[in-house]
């Protein structure tokens, strides 16, 4: 009932998804398909089923629902050794992006059961008995679970995320005190997943003009940085109706952060110092 | 093709620049949502303590000036709160042009009602 | 022709690329389901707030049309509404308060989130029902 961090996978809920029609708002070329039933190799021992998207777009056809029996005896602990081995054993076809496999590259996010998170470090023993695999929500799909970040890279890159200065260059480096080197800490963590901002029911209605909290995240790490310069700059760039005040304090981000970090409060300390500044 | 698929990603970020704007509103709401806190428990305290009262009762309480102030302080802070709380709702839905006129129409609605609950509030406290 | 999905992320593929499901499957959580009741609640009061104008109208007009309002009130269906609006003024009350915390940056643990979320729900069930008998021992049982 009470979550204290984010990798807490809820156990008791009362619905899976919210009570509207599966295909309430869904356009034509988005609307998904029954797909095909893959079996588990007959030796295997210990089966478990997962529901997995996947969309071909040299097929023409419209994404679907495959279901992949999984020997779970045969791989590793975690939802993305499933892949693997859906990938090596099953169906080569398979798409999805991963790097580093241990939660610190972000390429790995995805929607599992419901929720965002990272496959590396999600386990298989924590997903529910009818497991399902979906791309991070709400984005356009190039292919099974690797969605197009064009935009919301672009609206990272909006917020300019580097050091502005107009003090000439010291010598050396940029000096920080302790104190102010701890400002960071909470933000400078992010990973650019993104599964804040594709978790946020803001930007799915409002994505085009809400920055959404991944890129919000990174602008506050820049405007509590010690050593930024345009800070006045920053702030008058965030004010805006939608870019910033399309955050309506849900906190799907926060609840959703794979690194513990949190957006929410990153957006309500940006609200705080613009109301700081005027009054 | 969609010509406008040709603009950079990073020009559809930005959008038409930053409104430089928006405190305000946000300010506002909480203000006016202050505001409604206490005003609401009063209304909500004096709704339980008369219910089932009859129209003497109910207008002698309205006769009185502290009863007649907070409820015209209410309405105003209610109906603004109100809006300005309608008006992100229509702004997160309604993406057509159409939303302006909505909105408009709100704002006209809201600030409608205020006069005319003031002005009957005025008339009972006025009247007998 | 571009062959769709040959393309590279910055341009449109000749067939729109599918938009992977939202809320059609992210899982309800406390964090968005009090949210969309505070906005869901903030609409009822505003219709509310049109019937306190009418209420307060037909007071003014005389005694008959406040009779006759006051009677629509009092049928079952009057306090149906009028229960509704008192569980949703609560809500959206304790909702709003919480909201007014988190703006001074207090609050923002998940911890903190869930164990201020579920105080909404509890205090505000609580405080509807208060409300209701304590109107009720005043007013008798409406007929
Ligand atoms: C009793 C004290 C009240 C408090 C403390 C309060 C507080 C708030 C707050 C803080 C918000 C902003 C929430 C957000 O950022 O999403 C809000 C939104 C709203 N409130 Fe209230 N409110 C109160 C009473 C009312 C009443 C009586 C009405 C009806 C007339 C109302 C109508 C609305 C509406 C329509 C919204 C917009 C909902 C949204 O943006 O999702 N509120 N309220
Ligand atoms: S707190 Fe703001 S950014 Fe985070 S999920 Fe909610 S609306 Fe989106
Ligand atoms: S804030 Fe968290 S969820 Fe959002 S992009 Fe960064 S690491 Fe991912
Ligand atoms: S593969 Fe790098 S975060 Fe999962």
């Amino acid at each position: 009932m009470i979550i204290e961090s984010s990798d807490r996978v809820s156990r008791l809920s009362w619905f899976k998804r919210f009570p509207i029609p599966r295909n309430f708002k869904v356009t034509p070329e988005s609307r998904i398909e029954k797909g095909r039933t893959w079996p588990a190799p007959a030796y295997a021992k210990r089966v478990k089923a997962f529901e997995i998207y996947r969309y071909d777009p040299d097929s023409g056809g419209n994404p679907h629902l495959d279901t992949f029996h999984v020997d779970v005896d045969d791989c590793g602990p975690m939802v993305l050794d499933a892949l693997f081995w859906i990938k090596n054993k099953v169906d080569s076809t398979l798409a999805f992006r991963r790097s580093c496999r241990e939660g610190v590259c972000g390429s790995c996010a995805m929607n599992m059961d419901g929720t965002n998170w990272l496959a590396c470090t999600r386990f298989i023993s924590d997903m529910g008995t009818n497991a399902t695999i979906y791309p991070l929500a709400n984005l356009r799909i190039i292919k099974d679970l690797v969605p197009d970040l064009t935009h919301i890279f672009a609206q990272y890159a909006a917020i300019e995320p580097w050091l502005h200065s107009k003090t000439p260059e010291p010598e050396k480096e940029r000096l920080q005190s302790p104190e102010d080197r701890s400002q960071l800490d909470g933000y400078y963590e992010c990973i650019l997943c993104f599964c804040c901002t594709s978790g946020c029911p803001s930007h799915w209605w409002n994505g085009n003009r809400f920055l959404g909290p991944a890129a919000l995240l990174q602008a506050w790490r820049w405007l509590t940085d010690s050593r930024d310069e345009a800070k006045g700059k920053r702030l008058d760039a965030l004010e805006d109706p939608f870019r910033l005040y399309r955050c309506h304090t849900i906190l799907n981000c926060t609840r959703t952060c794979p690194k513990g970090l949190n957006p929410g409060k990153a957006i309500a300390e940006i609200k705080k110092a613009i109301v700081e500044r005027e009054k | 093709m969609n010509r406008r698929s040709f603009r950079s990603p990073l020009a559809r970020a930005l959008g038409l620049g930053s409104a430089k704007s928006g405190a305000q509103h946000w300010w506002a709401q909480r203000v006016s949502a202050i505001a409604l806190v206490p005003l609401c428990l009063w209304f909500v305290v004096s709704i339980v303590t008369h219910a089932g009262s009859d129209y003497a009762v109910f207008a002698a309480w309205i006769r009185t000036p502290l009863a007649a102030s907070c409820m015209i302080l209410l309405l105003v802070a209610l109906f603004h709160h109100s809006a300005l709380g309608l008006q992100v709702v229509i702004e997160d839905y309604v993406h057509s042009g159409v939303r302006f006129v909505v909105i408009i129409l709100v704002r006209f609605g809201c600030y409608g009602l205020t006069v005319i609950g003031i002005v009957a509030t005025l008339l009972i406290a006025f009247s007998g | 022709m571009i062959k769709n999905g040959t393309t590279d992320g910055n341009s449109t593929p000749a067939r729109p690329r599918p938009l992977s499901p939202n809320i059609q499957i992210y899982r309800p959580q406390l964090t968005s389901v009090l949210s969309i009741a505070n906005r869901i609640t903030g609409l009822i009061l505003s219709l509310g707030a049109v019937g306190l104008v009418i209420w307060l109208s037909a007071a003014a007009a005389g005694p008959q049309a406040y009779g006759v309002v006051q009677s629509v009130i009092g049928s079952w269906a009057g306090q149906v509404a009028l229960f509704g609006c008192t569980f949703a003024f609560f809500l959206h009350l304790c909702g709003g308060i919480r909201h007014l915390v988190w703006d001074t940056v207090h609050g923002f643990e998940l911890r903190s989130i869930y164990i201020s979320g579920w105080t909404v729900v509890v205090s505000s069930v609580a405080l509807t029902v208060i409300a209701w008998v304590i109107s009720l021992l005043i007013a008798g049982w409406p007929q």
